[in-house]
Parts: C-alpha cells; sequence; structure tokens
C-alpha cells in the first residue's frame, strides 16, 4: 500500500458561525488521482484550500509535505488582476519561485522548464504575450503550466478545465494521468463532470452533509442515483 | 535656456537634488500603488504626515517623529487585506483622510502660530529644501529604495496573486507590510519638504504614464522613475523662468507628459495596423 502524503484528522471548517465541514478524516495515499466529487457548496473547496493552508480549520489537524516541497495549485477563479503588465511567460516563471527565492536569476534550464510547461499545454507560441489579452481558457492553461513547472509531487486543482473547450480539457485531463501514471504525481481535483472523471480514475473523495469520505465511483454513482 | 538651466542648479541645488531624488522614489513605489488599485494611499499618507508634525508642534517633539509614528498607525490599517472585509480598503482612506485633514486645521488653529506660517512647514515646498534636510533625505531613501530593488521579486508575486504566492511558500504578508512599511517612511520624510500634493503626483501621474505607455512590468519600473525625473527637472526650469510656484507646475508638467505620452499610445495603436493570426 501506498505511504499517505496527506492527512486530515477530525478536521472541522466554518466561515464565522457557519460550519462547513465537520469531522473530516482522510488518509490521501501518495500517487493518488483523487477528483472531489459533490453538490454546489457542499465544501470541496474549501477543503482544497485547507489543505493548501489558505483557509484556516476550527479544529483538528492537517498534514502535508508542503514546507519541504510546494504543492502545484490551480485556482478555481482567475485571480490575476489584469492590471498587471506581465506576459505569459513571467507567470509561468513565478512557479519556479521555490528554487530563485529573492535574487537568483532564471537559469537556462529553468527557462526551457517553463517553456516545456507551455509547450505541453499548447500554449508556447503565447509565450511572450501579454497574460490579460489572452482568452479565459487559455489563461486558465497558463495557470495549469505554473503549477507544473517546478515539478510538484502533489497537484492541486480547483476545477481546471472548466473554461476549456472539449478538446482542451480531454488534452489536460491525459496530461494529467499521463503525469500520476508515469511519475506518481498525486492529483487532487475539484471536477463536476463524473462521467469524465469515470475514464481516469476507480476512486473519488465525495462530499455530502458537510462531510467528507473515499469511495469507489461506483458507489457514489449509486448512492447519487 | 541652458543658462536658466545652470543658475537653477547653482541657486537652488538641493531642491532639484531632492526633486530628483524624491520623483525617482515616489514613482517607482507608485507603480505598485496603483496595480494594488491603492491611489488615495498617497495623499492619504501624506496629510496623516501633515497631521504628526501638527501634533509634534503641540507636544513639542521632533516633526519627524510625530509624522513617521501617524503615518506607521495609518500603514498598519491599510497593510491588512481588504478582500473579505465588509467596506473596501479606500473607503477607509477615505476616512483616515478626512479624520487627518481635518484634526489639522482643528490642532494649527490652537498652536501658537498662525495658519500661513504653519502651512509651509506642514505642506513643505521643495525649492525651499536645505542642505540637511537632503541629507536626512538621502539616509532615509536610498536605503528604503534599495530594500525595495531587493524585495521586487516576492512583493510583485504577492501583489499579483496574493494565494498562489503563499502557496508557493512567499511568506506574503511580510512583503506586503514592508511594502507598505517602506512606503509610509518615505511619505513621512519626503512630504516635508515636497508637499502632499506633489507626493500624491509623484506616486500616481508618471507611474499611470509607464503602465499607459508599456505591457512590460521591468520597463514600466524603469520608466516609471525616468519620467517623474524628467517632469521634476522640467517643472523646475519652467517654475525658475517664469516665476511660478514650483511644486504645482512640476505636477502640471507631470500631467502633461501623461497627457502626451496617452495619446501618443493611442495614435500608435490606430496607426500601425492589426496583425491577424491564422
Amino acid at each position: 500500500m501506498n505511504e499517505t502524503i496527506i492527512t486530515c484528522s477530525d478536521v472541522c471548517i466554518a466561515y464565522g458561525r457557519q460550519e462547513v465541514l465537520h469531522g473530516i478524516n482522510l488518509k490521501i495515499p501518495r500517487g493518488a488521482f483523487l477528483p472531489f466529487t459533490g453538490p454546489n457548496g457542499s465544501g470541496k473547496t474549501t477543503l482544497l484550500r485547507a489543505i493548501l493552508g489558505l483557509v484556516p480549520i476550527r479544529h483538528g489537524s492537517i498534514q502535508t509535505p508542503f514546507q519541504k516541497c510546494p504543492a502545484g495549485y490551480v485556482p478555481q477563479h482567475r485571480i490575476i488582476d489584469p492590471l498587471y503588465p506581465v506576459s505569459v511567460m513571467q507567470i509561468v516563471e513565478m512557479g519556479l519561485y521555490p528554487e530563485r527565492r529573492l535574487f537568483r536569476p532564471l537559469t537556462r534550464a529553468q527557462k526551457q522548464r517553463a517553456a516545456d510547461a507551455l509547450d505541453q499545454l499548447g500554449m508556447v507560441e503565447h509565450m511572450q504575450k501579454n497574460f490579460r489579452e489572452l482568452s479565459g481558457g487559455m489563461k486558465q492553461k497558463v495557470l495549469i503550466a505554473r503549477a507544473l513547472v517546478c515539478e510538484p509531487d502533489v497537484i492541486i486543482m480547483d476545477e481546471p478545465t472548466s473554461e476549456l473547450d472539449e478538446k482542451s480539457e480531454q488534452d489536460v485531463l491525459q496530461h494529467l494521468m499521463t503525469l500520476n501514471r508515469d511519475q506518481g504525481k498525486t492529483i487532487l481535483m475539484v471536477h463536476h463532470d463524473l462521467e469524465l472523471v469515470q475514464e481516469l480514475t476507480h476512486t473519488t473523495c465525495r462530499f455530502r452533509h458537510g462531510n467528507a469520505e473515499i469511495v469507489t465511483l461506483d458507489r457514489a454513482e449509486a448512492d447519487h442515483a | 535656456m541652458h543658462d536658466a538651466m545652470q543658475c537653477l542648479y547653482c541657486q537652488f541645488p538641493e531642491a532639484l537634488t531632492a526633486g530628483l531624488l524624491i520623483s525617482a522614489v515616489c514613482a517607482l513605489l507608485g507603480v505598485f500603488v496603483i496595480l494594488k488599485r491603492a491611489v488615495f494611499i498617497g495623499i492619504t499618507l501624506s496629510e496623516v504626515a501633515a497631521c504628526g508634525v501638527a501634533v509634534s508642534f503641540l507636544i513639542g517633539i521632533p516633526p519627524f517623529v510625530g509624522s513617521l509614528a501617524l503615518v506607521l498607525g495609518a500603514v498598519s490599517l491599510f497593510a491588512r487585506p481588504y478582500e473579505n472585509q465588509r467596506i473596501p480598503r479606500d473607503t477607509l482612506m477615505g476616512i483616515i483622510f478626512i479624520a487627518a485633514t481635518a484634526l489639522t486645521i482643528l490642532l494649527v488653529s490652537k498652536s501658537g502660530p498662525g495658519l500661513m506660517e504653519i502651512n509651509a512647514v506642514l505642506y513643505g515646498d521643495l525649492i525651499l529644501a536645505s542642505s540637511k534636510e537632503l541629507k536626512i533625505l538621502f539616509a532615509i531613501l536610498t536605503p528604503a529604495l534599495l530594500l525595495f530593488l531587493c524585495v521586487l521579486r516576492p512583493t510583485l508575486y504577492s501583489f499579483m496573486d496574493r494565494e498562489g504566492s503563499k502557496v508557493l511558500g512567499i511568506k506574503t504578508w511580510i512583503w506586503e507590510s514592508l511594502y507598505f512599511l517602506m512606503l509610509g517612511v518615505i511619505i513621512s520624510a519626503a512630504s516635508q519638504i515636497a508637499g502632499a500634493l506633489l507626493i500624491f503626483c509623484y506616486l500616481v501621474v508618471c507611474p499611470a504614464a509607464a503602465l499607459v505607455a508599456s505591457k512590460r512590468i521591468w520597463i514600466v519600473l524603469i520608466a516609471a522613475p525616468l519620467m517623474s525625473m524628467l517632469a521634476t527637472f522640467i517643472g523646475m526650469v519652467v517654475s525658475f523662468n517664469f516665476d511660478l510656484p514650483t511644486n504645482q507646475t512640476i505636477c502640471m508638467t507631470s500631467c502633461i507628459l501623461f497627457a502626451i505620452i496617452s495619446t501618443a499610445c493611442w495614435i500608435y495603436r490606430k496607426v500601425i495596423p492589426i496583425t491577424h493570426n491564422h
């Protein structure tokens, strides 16, 4: 059995007085491809953000390896203000900050990795364009490239394909599957399309009634019906 | 004109040097003020600084100390994240601006010297910069500028995408707080020499011109201080030649420069044909 890479122990999360999730106990194994599924407002994004340390937990604990190696993160909404005059390449280079810190310039190898990350998503020809000039789907691909460029062990994505066309969505999901199968990357992803997800994996982290559990997709579908 | 420029430097070397230094540093930080969509922070902190000077006169402490203390207090309120608050940051800025302006006048009305005399002290006039003030300016602005250049990368990332930066291990609260702290210290030091209006102008007008002119952040960060220094120099030469108030002439020169650059960029975009990608 694979070692556990993320552990949630009796986690409770609330926004003010509104409890969103309670008693969450999850052990996510290394190398898992785990979609988070459930109705709107069930806490999928909340738990994802809590795992990343972006949302405080009311009680319980979450253990992750992100102190040593940050996760690759693709947020739900486009979060870069269009006022910023930054290029596509500069957005992807941001993903290399853990290696560069304050002063280190970009090495040739790092520039090539950034270009390769864009190439894998079909975006390399746009790398000198200003980020704000791109369409919603293209921006999402650039943010995915940013998440992948530092070669993280864990990739966390919140509806990463919501603005992509069908072909682009298939390509991105296939690419994620390749990273999972061939390189053993752990992938956590909020995704609403159970049918699409069934082609990629057998288990899901199902959210309902303020709780979350890892179940097989067959059981999730049966319960949903 | 050449004689006029030489005369300007001979007669007011401190003013020219102070103007160029303040304009360059404020313009560089001003790029982030605009990108953070917190434009009114400049005028608010300048008024808070003036209020601090008024408090200093009343209680008998050095003006810079009083000004810095109040500015740092205001900065500590602005440095918090405001995305999930009930009121936006610029609303709080407006409230503090009103309070600082009103309190300054109330305090001055109770002070010994009259309002007109204290105005020059509170609000500054670049042309009156002394060598002592210039030394203080160098001592404060130069290290602040060097520090800002050192932390430019994490500051840019923290401002551009706070959550993405946190996930990458960037301590966003440190860089954001440091930025606002530097801004507060610079405004405290500079506003007594240059005045609130001119500081606000330096933080906004030429950085805005640079953002209009370029789509590349590094070019913007170089162009903004250069444009600001150019506007300062031209403004001072014009004010010296035509016996006009220095601060206001520099402000108008900056605004004219902004208008020229914006118009030129607009014409360029209309004239250059659109390239089609097939």
